[in-house]
């Protein structure tokens, strides 16, 4: 005989709803008044799509289930959408504060006739650097907006079947480029006082959920007192409250580095700061004979053929007893990796006379230079680095003319230019040569572009908030879905400050805590 | 009724005596030389009886050899079962039919679950057992199993064939011979489950030998020979330890403090509703601490500690008494006295798992003050084994460079009754669905801990000794205790054939009513401020949408990463030539670990985005000129569909 409905405490205790497979979702019971916002559907993407720089319009785009409310919100629409695929001049304003941000065109297109095949809708407006950072910051406050990951878009459009099969292949570089330019900034933003900031909640954080953790799956049998918990409460308090003033906070604490960042780095003494100068057009930084002279980055803002251009001067690559210069060269590369486009200078009285050899003397210097060429790839990233050889006035013209030749023979090698600091020789090339280089890199809207990164983290550091709030929500009625609170706000904060895995929260539970059993 | 399925033969006649439980396995014995098997299990512990149990469930001829056939079922360490995370494992066990639920339901003599307060996705069902009891249910329950053989010898090699040269590197498992008999057994799958066996050595004080449990005789050498040297696996080492067995009447329980059970004791088994135990038949649990006594005894005796001394890697959950001392000095460690069974009249002390020299043992337990005038019965000792490295295995728990052979338990690595049960029955099921010819069945980390355990074995491998915890799992709020039948019986009948049809439409009529009463839930739909009058005493937020939305948020994720995991990576690609653009690092980690899909690749350490969406459009590619190869073949809607899927195949993030 089969037991009768008798499940005995077991299931009679169970409050919850059993979802099983392929029964449909069941309509909520109550308006459930107080759910936090970080559990609505985050499904919907957005991201600026056009290059930054010089620019007449911006181009912003968003797909998802959510796109038809962000445009009835941000175009002041009531209730009727604009016809399919039609441009339409409203003004834009803030959902929230009501103000008018542009005017603009807008573009609805309503699933499957759009790039990614859901309902996706364009925003056209004004290229200035405010306008686009407060559309970005109003589209990451309407409810279930997040920024795009790294090539989002185009994966949509793969999974919706709007792109073949060669084009998928160029997915993958599409993605590589995106992440990387994504990974650069991340670097550039966390070496400053925020990334500082952002670590500590971070660090926090972590503590919060492996001390939630580490009551859930031990405290039956260990000693963990409940007053772990009540710890757990004061940091999530204040933590919610440290963000949401961070949030709040209109002073934006530092000054992003805005622009393409153009680093010069080589050994000392190659004419680095020589170059610098030259391309400023002023004695921002000393030069001398001495090797070693640099032994800071030196900044400076430059105009490359109208597009912004953060130009830094590194101390010389070498091994040195001097701690100052030490560290001077740690910075250096630090800001090679940070680097949208590395300007790799040589002295060229060091290249061997012989093609072969000098092609094998200048790769083994760029190795040396670019410390993360050695592990990432195998090839270099042609686009990311030019080598210029300086000091071709103390070459005979002769051999000045057979090395040029010789290595744009060679291949295997970034773009060469033979320059001198001294008597302006090869200059004129070199400045189209990089302009050209800057004006792709402006191209892309990832690049330097400090409004993007900081629409990300706000809307990360919005979800974060929110997952915060259901912890605090949850606490005293299920554990369970408290803990989901402080694992979905990792998460979020873990999209600015890299993913957090579950071994690394078991490792502070065992740090913390002696579980015996 | 009181027990279900095994009510007819457990409550009408007391367990078959183990006296006549050996006599019948002999006179089955005596055939063995003539007979062939589909599946071979090596090893009787808890991953071995689940293998083979589950194995002749799915229907194959199943042969269970192990060295004593009176340690069938023994809980060689601690007398209870489940807890927070391992109690999820044993729920989902029972759920597709294994063993260990019901065994506990028959021989627990205390339940409790633990962290009633805390939402019940973490609830942990968990019992004491009463040792004797639970060997005898495994024991007549795998008795009672048909086309299921026990076989008491010590295997002495594993059988396997010469690498195909047609596929470089595969071998095929035919089958076992034993240490005394010339003839091979052969099979087309073996499962082992050698627990600590496997070169193990045991460690008291200064003193070494070889063995896996006090008092066994340790296995061949020629086992671990075959894995190392023929098969070419990857081999780690491991240690555990257990602690000594205390004289109940020598200890007083008046100086501990006294834990009692459930007052109504709730059964692991879906298929029960009480258990054997009644509730006013239970026994307590004890709680006393350890002090400074106790510390200066493991710092003067570290010297004649050769266990600790070694330097392999030990859990840091389930440390032993000395290594607890060491990292968390001045604390007062908790150890609970816990009972070994009705009639026995031993306590194990959870928490003073010890290794040193017997003497300073017993004057290491009389430092607690319940225990000053404490007996030892059994010392306690560390052991130190084999573990064969888990990534080398496939998500059905099979070796990947050897067709046919199966591992399951501690020699993957893992720690625990519970962990080693559920491998034990998943790798049964997979070596039953090899032998007969069927395909493989993987669980996901969506719909099971089972799954999330697998899956952190075969693609993360371990350091230390793997233990399931609930922080474990990413969707801990739909992978309840409380629907484990629901998410995986059902699968159990259907896909896997573990199921019988009885615990098959008790599933089924419990998931009916559960809809039904949902609908008529639904039927009375109300604001909320109508609710608040009606039921004033309740907190609408503690009502069922709550959990909806997270159930609702959770199956989005689920249903991506599920698609992720329905794109199988071939196990024979070569990496190093892939004309794909991966670097040579992200080739390296994939040629070691060989993920079985997309899904697990984009779990790995090291691979990038970019390298997951190349491997996509590779897989992708082949599939196509895969099928222009087979232009000519029929089945053009199969085709259809494998490019509908693929290219609905969702990319990780």
């Amino acid at each position: 005989m089969l037991p009768s409905v008798c499940r005995g405490v077991w299931r009679a205790a169970v409050h919850t709803l059993r979802t099983s497979r392929g029964a449909p979702p069941c309509r909520l019971l109550s308006t459930c008044d107080g759910v936090p916002a970080g559990l609505a559907d985050a499904d919907t993407i957005f991201a600026l799509s056009s290059g930054h720089g010089r620019c007449g319009v911006a181009v912003v785009r968003v797909s998802g289930p959510s796109s038809a409310t962000a445009l009835r919100r941000m175009a002041g629409l009531r209730c009727s959408l604009p016809p399919p695929r039609a441009a339409l001049l409203r003004s834009i304003t803030d959902p929230q504060g009501k103000e008018v941000l542009d005017r603009g065109l807008v573009i609805w297109f309503p699933a499957p006739h759009s790039f990614t095949g859901e309902d996706s809708v364009e925003f056209h407006i004004h290229g200035g650097t405010a306008v686009i950072t407060a559309v970005l910051q109003a589209l990451g406050s309407v409810p279930g907006m997040r920024p795009a990951d790294a090539g989002e878009f185009t994966r949509r459009a793969f999974q919706a079947g709007k792109l073949g099969l060669t084009e998928v292949e160029g997915l993958g570089d599409l993605i590589h480029a995106e992440t990387e330019a994504q990974r650069r900034q991340a670097l550039r933003q966390m070496s400053g006082e925020l990334g500082h900031l952002y670590q500590d909640w971070s660090h926090k954080l972590k503590r919060c959920l492996a001390h939630v953790e580490a009551f859930i799956d031990f405290s039956e049998d260990e000693l963990i007192e409940d007053g772990v918990l009540n710890q757990v409460d004061r940091s999530v308090c204040n933590l919610q409250a440290e963000m949401e003033r961070h949030l709040k906070d209109e002073r934006k604490g530092e000054r992003l580095r805005s622009g393409v960042q153009v680093v010069i780095a080589g050994a000392t003494n190659a004419g680095k700061s020589s170059l610098l100068n030259k391309l400023c057009q002023r004695p921002a930084a000393i030069v001398s004979p001495i090797a070693g002279t640099t032994r800071d980055v030196v900044e400076t803002a430059l105009d490359i053929g109208g597009f912004p251009v953060l130009l830094s001067d590194t101390a010389g690559l070498r091994d040195s007893p001097d701690l100052v210069e030490r560290e001077g060269v740690r910075r250096a590369l630090e800001r090679v990796e940070q680097a949208d486009l590395t300007l790799v200078v040589v002295d060229c009285a060091h290249v061997p006379a012989d093609a072969q050899q000098a092609a094998a003397f200048l790769q083994g210097h760029l190795r040396s230079v670019l410390p993360t060429v050695k592990q990432r790839e195998t090839a270099f990233p042609a686009d990311r680095c030019l080598l210029v050889l300086n000091k071709t006035d103390l070459l005979p013209e002769d051999e000045r003319r057979t090395l040029d030749e010789e290595l744009r023979q060679v291949s295997g090698l970034p773009p060469v230019c033979l320059i001198s600091c001294h008597t302006n020789e090869g200059l004129q090339d070199f400045l189209t040569l990089l302009h050209v280089r800057v004006k792709t890199l402006c191209g892309d809207p990832l690049s330097g572009a400090p409004t993007l990164t900081q629409a990300r983290h706000r809307a990360h550091l919005q979800q974060c908030v929110a997952a915060l709030a259901q912890y605090k929500h949850y606490r005293n009625i299920d554990l369970a879905l408290a803990a989901e609170g402080v694992r979905l706000a990792l998460t979020s904060l873990g999209r600015i400050t890299g993913r957090v895995g579950a071994e690394e929260i078991l490792d502070i539970i065992f740090k913390d805590f002696c579980i015996g059993k | 009724l009181y027990f279900c399925r095994c009510a007819s033969h457990m409550l009408s006649k007391e367990p078959p005596l183990l006296q006549s439980f050996l006599s019948l396995v002999s006179r089955r014995v005596s055939h063995l030389a003539q007979q062939q098997y589909d599946v071979i299990v090596v090893g009787g512990g808890h991953a071995g009886t689940e293998a083979a149990a589950a194995a002749a469930r799915v229907g194959a001829e199943t042969l269970l050899v192990t060295q004593k056939i009176n340690t069938v079922g023994a809980l060689s360490c601690n007398p209870s079962l489940g807890g927070v995370g391992k109690g999820h494992l044993v729920k989902e066990v029972d759920a597709l039919d294994g063993l260990c639920g019901r065994a506990g339901d028959w021989a627990g003599i205390h339940f409790s679950i633990l962290n009633r307060s805390k939402g019940p996705a973490v609830w942990g069902p968990r019992a004491q057992l009463d040792r004797q009891r639970y060997r005898e249910f495994i024991q007549s329950e795998l008795l009672s199993t048909p086309g299921l053989t026990v076989l008491e010898g010590s295997v002495e090699e594993l059988l396997v064939t010469e690498p195909n040269p047609e596929e470089p590197g595969r071998h095929r498992v035919t089958g076992i011979r034993l240490a005394n008999g010339s003839h091979p057994i052969s099979a087309s799958s073996v499962v082992l489950t050698t627990g600590t066996f496997l070169s193990g050595s045991l460690f008291m004080g200064q003193t070494t030998s070889p063995g896996g449990r006090i008092g066994d005789a340790p296995s061949s050498a020629g086992l671990s020979h075959t894995l190392r040297e023929r098969l070419g696996l990857r081999i780690g080492r491991l240690r555990t330890g257990t602690p000594p067995r205390i004289v109940k009447d020598s200890v007083d329980l008046s100086l501990a403090d006294l834990h009692p059970p459930d007052s109504h004791p709730t059964p692991f088994s879906f298929l029960n509703t009480r258990t054997r135990c009644k509730p006013e038949e239970q026994l307590p649990c004890y709680l006393t601490r350890t002090n400074a006594g106790v510390e200066r005894v493991v710092r003067e005796s570290l010297h004649l500690n050769h266990h600790i001394q070694e330097d392999i890697k030990g859990p840091r959950y389930c440390p032993s008494i000395e290594s607890r001392v060491l990292r968390f000095p001045g604390r007062r460690h908790q150890v609970w006295l816990e009972p070994e069974g009705v009639t026995s009249d031993l306590l194990y002390p959870q928490g003073l798992s010890m290794t040193m020299p017997p003497d300073i043992q017993l004057r290491l337990i009389r430092e607690i003050p319940a225990m000053h005038r404490a007996e030892i019965h059994t010392p306690g000792y560390g052991v130190q084994y084999d573990f064969v490295c888990p990534t080398q295995l496939s998500p059905a728990l099979q070796v990947k460079s050897t067709q046919g052979l199966f591992l399951a338990g501690q020699i993957n690595g893992t720690t625990g009754y519970e962990e080693a049960a559920a491998q034990g029955l998943w790798a049964g099921v997979n070596a039953a669905r090899w032998a007969r010819a069927m395909p493989p069945v993987a669980l996901s980390r969506t719909e099971s801990y089972i799954g999330v355990l697998i899956d952190d074995l075969v693609s993360r491998g371990v350091t230390e000794p793997y233990r399931m915890f609930t922080s474990r799992a990413e969707f801990r709020t739909y992978l309840r205790p409380d629907n484990a039948d629901l998410r995986l019986t059902l699968k159990g009948f259907e896909e896997v054939g573990c199921v019988s049809s009885l615990r098959y439409q008790e599933a089924v009529r419990v998931r009916d009513s559960l809809q039904d009463a949902l609908a008529a839930l639904q039927a009375l739909a109300q604001s909320s401020s109508k609710w608040r009058k009606k039921l004033p005493d309740i907190r609408m937020s503690e009502n069922k949408s709550v959990y909806n939305l997270h159930c609702d948020k959770q199956k989005k994720e689920m249903e991506r990463i599920q698609k992720e995991e329905n794109m199988s990576l071939p196990q024979d690609i070569d990496y190093f030539s892939l004309p794909v653009s991966l670097s040579q690092e992200v080739r390296e980690i994939l040629d070691r670990v060989r993920p079985s899909t997309l899904g697990s690749a984009a779990r790995l350490q090291g691979i990038t985005p970019a390298a997951v969406v190349n491997l996509l459009g590779y897989v992708v590619h082949t599939g196509q000129r895969e099928r222009i190869r087979h232009r000519n073949q029929p089945d053009q809607k199969e085709e259809k569909e494998e490019e509908h899927s693929a290219r609905n195949a969702s990319l990780p993030q």
